[in-house]
């Protein structure tokens, strides 16, 4: 391929060569040729404003090169609203390109900016927005089959619940579950499936509908937490639901009790139970107890934070006064 | 797999005595296998010959048994990271203020004297052709300005000080730039037209403090952001926001609890104020003291960013960072004082980890045994050192600054060596300010230039 200096499509430009600073800049690259050249046209259209198709083919000419430049990406989206460009075609190079890179995330940002342009320009009853919601999540379901704990491939489902009001929607809860049948401990997962039920705005609190709920979502986390108890994220997850409906821990003194106890001090099958219980006896005034659990953490069970277990006990004498 | 290694400790006839707690599997585990676990193994079973001594030759260990800093091969390291880097790294093309930044403070750290080594001229010369005239500073010449970018250049120029270094910097330019970043819902976007987290956030009110740039929002942005106007409106009510179920933070409201957002987050609360005041102000700290109590990994002692994710060097820096900050905060609780303990979490885990598991043998350190050394590892490795080795104590009288001006409280730190550690003065980095990852005397150097200086 002929550099940009040499088409004639270009020779109106006038290259801004790079300034990497002074005779010995820190962490300057040996750009390649191509690079280089095609980054010096870059700055120049930037200086003018331009953006035309050409400067759209640089854009994507840049971005192949090197996929974390913030700077292309956010020119690149200015060049397609400002050509009024059909945005559904932006994913035809878009979709390969975030399967090739998957620790890329200046996509994501784009790809939200692409994706809340259309649906601005739709009707919010469309069954184009409905089919549009559709092609992401199965996009996204493909993204998570190669990575299910990419940080911004979560925070972009999140975005997309919150903005086409999903909370109801059955493949949110069913892309959660799927997931979590494939690997419990997947915490990304739990997460979301925290904010899908219960991070909508008007999440139900002490109604009688909200209880329904804390009891569905318990009786889940129940479940995983009864094939991996030492598994973290359930115990979070039941702890994070009772918070929210101010419910105090000795709801689940029974679960809690079934994987610790102080009576069976050698018979303990989760930490997370071991502690819960010491907050719970806590919670009940019974401190001697809950210093017992915490001893047992601190001692046997967990004695990598034996100073966290003795720092909660500490704070027992602090509680008690 | 992991079983495997019993065999090797036990045959294993060093001099010294390998402490169980950091040789042995937790004492709990599950036997269902998930992808999870079997990673969560997998790394156990990378990192126990390492954390085993098995990997080393006596003349490298220091007179713990733990492997000696290799810190001549981690100079050299930083000091090739700042030089020219090959072709393919172009993909750090927008982050070379981040490449700078890492290096300097990385040699800080190794106590490297970076005005004699002529660091000081060409960390001018670098930044301010990152610099627009709109303000702030971009990932390279004639790329539009980050608040992450800005943050690793003035890190730097405010690390190798002086005059020049300091005169680079636009701060009317800048001050009016993160007017235009500052949202009404209190956060800060990284970029103009990107997205808004907790790190905008986080570098925002690191340049105000550093740079003593006025509070007040530009007059051109008073009616879009809205709020006291001014650039701290809603921000600790937003980082508030951040907190999750799970206890500790995220990069925005919703998303998954994460040790480097944790960070920010955290660094944030204590520019705005006393760490004890404004961390329980905003946060609930048990719920934060839970989820960052267990992100310490065993048998490894190193740090993991999320729950059920792998223990690596970075998060040295980041969760144990969070841990200086944290601990600070409970000095209203006893901490520090009437509390018998001196510390909340186990510092030598975290040294066992950096020194046997993240150095690499040829200099630089890195993520885990497995994976090559690079400059953001070997920076945030060195840093957890220095939040293992050290004390961080935040204390209002302070004599070498004026502390009546607003965003004063990060200038209250002081640092001072923890005793007792399997370490030798040699293994021992330099103390650094944990808010802003450089050497206290840099940071207040700075301030009080910016303090004294009449107008932009
Ligand atoms: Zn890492």
């Amino acid at each position: 391929m002929p550099g940009y200096g040499e088409d004639p499509e270009w020779s109106d430009i006038v290259p801004l060569p790079q300034d990497d600073g002074g005779p010995n800049p820190l962490a300057a690259i040996a750009y390649s040729d191509e690079y280089s050249e095609a980054m010096s046209y870059l700055r120049a259209v930037m200086a003018k404003n331009e953006f035309s198709e050409r400067v759209l083919r640089l854009t994507e000419d840049i971005i192949d090169m090197n996929p974390a430049h913030y700077t292309v990406w956010l020119y690149r989206a200015k060049a397609l609203f400002t050509l009024h460009k059909d945005l559904r075609k932006e994913f035809d190079w878009l979709n390969p390109f975030a399967l090739r890179h998957l620790k890329n995330y200046q996509i994501w940002h784009h790809r939200h900016t692409i994706i809340e342009a259309l649906a601005s320009d739709l009707d919010e009853k469309s069954p184009k927005i409905d089919n549009m919601i559709r092609e992401e999540q199965d996009f996204l379901d493909r993204m998570f089959t190669k990575d299910a704990k990419n940080y911004h491939v979560w925070s972009y489902r999140q975005w997309l619940v919150e903005r086409f009001n999903l909370w109801d929607c059955e493949e949110e809860r069913e892309a959660v579950d799927d997931l979590l049948r494939k690997d419990v401990r997947n915490n990304s997962a739990w997460n979301h499936r925290y904010y899908v039920v219960f991070g909508r705005p008007n999440a139900p609190k002490n109604t009688t509908e909200g209880h329904v709920l804390m009891q569905r979502e318990i009786n889940y986390a129940e479940a995983a937490i009864r094939i991996a108890p030492q598994n973290q994220s359930p115990w979070n997850y039941i702890r994070g639901i009772l918070s929210h409906f101010q419910q105090p821990l000795s709801n689940i003194k029974s679960l809690a009790s079934e994987f610790a106890s102080l009576e069976k001090p050698d018979e303990v099958k989760s930490s997370h139970a071991l502690d819960l219980l010491a907050e719970i006896y806590k919670e009940e005034r019974q401190l001697d107890c809950a210093g017992k659990a915490w001893d047992l953490l601190a001692q046997k069970y967990d004695p990598i934070r034996s100073r966290y277990w003795m720092w909660k006990k500490e704070q027992l004498g602090t509680a008690a006064a | 797999m992991v079983d495997r290694f019993w065999v090797r400790q036990e045959s294993l006839s060093a001099p010294f005595t390998l402490p169980a707690l950091y040789t042995s599997l937790p004492p709990l585990r599950d036997s269902l296998v998930t992808e999870s676990s079997r990673l969560l193994d997998q790394t156990a079973a990378e990192c126990m010959p390492y954390l085993t001594l098995t990997k080393f030759k006596t003349r490298d260990l220091n007179s713990h048994g733990l492997q000696k800093l290799r810190r001549a091969r981690h100079i050299e390291f930083a000091n090739d990271s700042l030089e020219e880097l090959p072709g393919y790294m172009v993909v750090l093309d927008a982050s070379r203020p981040w490449m700078g930044y890492w290096g300097i403070a990385a040699l800080s750290m190794l106590r490297v004297d970076l005005v004699e080594e002529g660091y000081r001229e060409r960390t001018v010369d670098t930044f301010r052709a990152c610099q627009n005239e709109s303000g702030g500073f971009g990932g390279g010449h004639g790329q539009y300005s980050h608040l992450a970018c800005s943050y690793a250049a003035v890190l730097s120029l405010v690390a190798v000080g002086g005059e020049a270094a300091y005169e680079t910097i636009d701060r009317r330019a800048m001050w009016r730039w993160l007017g235009r970043m500052k949202q009404p819902d209190g956060g800060f976007t990284v970029c103009e037209g990107a997205e808004e987290d907790v790190r905008g956030a986080f570098c925002a009110m690191v340049l105000c403090s550093l740079l003593n740039l006025p509070l007040e929002l530009p007059p051109e942005e008073m009616d879009r952001v809205g709020g006291d106007g001014t650039l701290l409106s809603g921000l600790g009510e937003w980082i508030s926001r951040c907190q999750t179920f799970e206890g500790g933070l995220s990069d925005a409201p919703n998303h998954e609890a994460h040790g480097a957002y944790a960070f920010c987050a955290l660094g944030c609360l204590c520019i705005l104020g006393p760490p004890h005041e404004t961390i329980p102000r905003y946060l609930n700290v048990d719920n934060l003291l839970s989820w960052l109590s267990h992100r310490q990994a065993v048998p490894e002692g190193g740090f993991a960013g999320r729950t059920n994710k792998l223990v690596d060097g970075c998060y040295s820096h980041w969760d144990g960072g969070c841990w200086a900050l944290v601990e600070a905060a409970l000095a209203s609780r006893g901490f520090g004082g009437s509390s018998s303990l001196d510390s909340l979490w186990d510092r030598e885990g975290l040294l066992r980890y950096i020194l046997c598991c993240a150095q690499n043998e040829w200099g630089g350190l890195r993520d885990k045994p497995s994976k090559n050394p690079d400059g953001y590892h070997t920076c945030y490795n060195l840093a957890g050192l220095s939040w293992a080795q050290n004390y961080h104590v935040w204390n209002a009288e302070k004599e070498d600054i004026d502390m009546t001006a607003p965003l004063s409280a990060p200038f209250s730190w002081s640092t001072t060596e923890k005793p007792d550690l399997p370490c030798d003065e040699e293994d021992r980095v330099a103390p650094m300010h944990p808010i802003y990852v450089i050497p206290h005397e840099k940071a207040t150097e700075a301030r009080n230039y910016f303090l004294n200086r009449v107008g932009f």
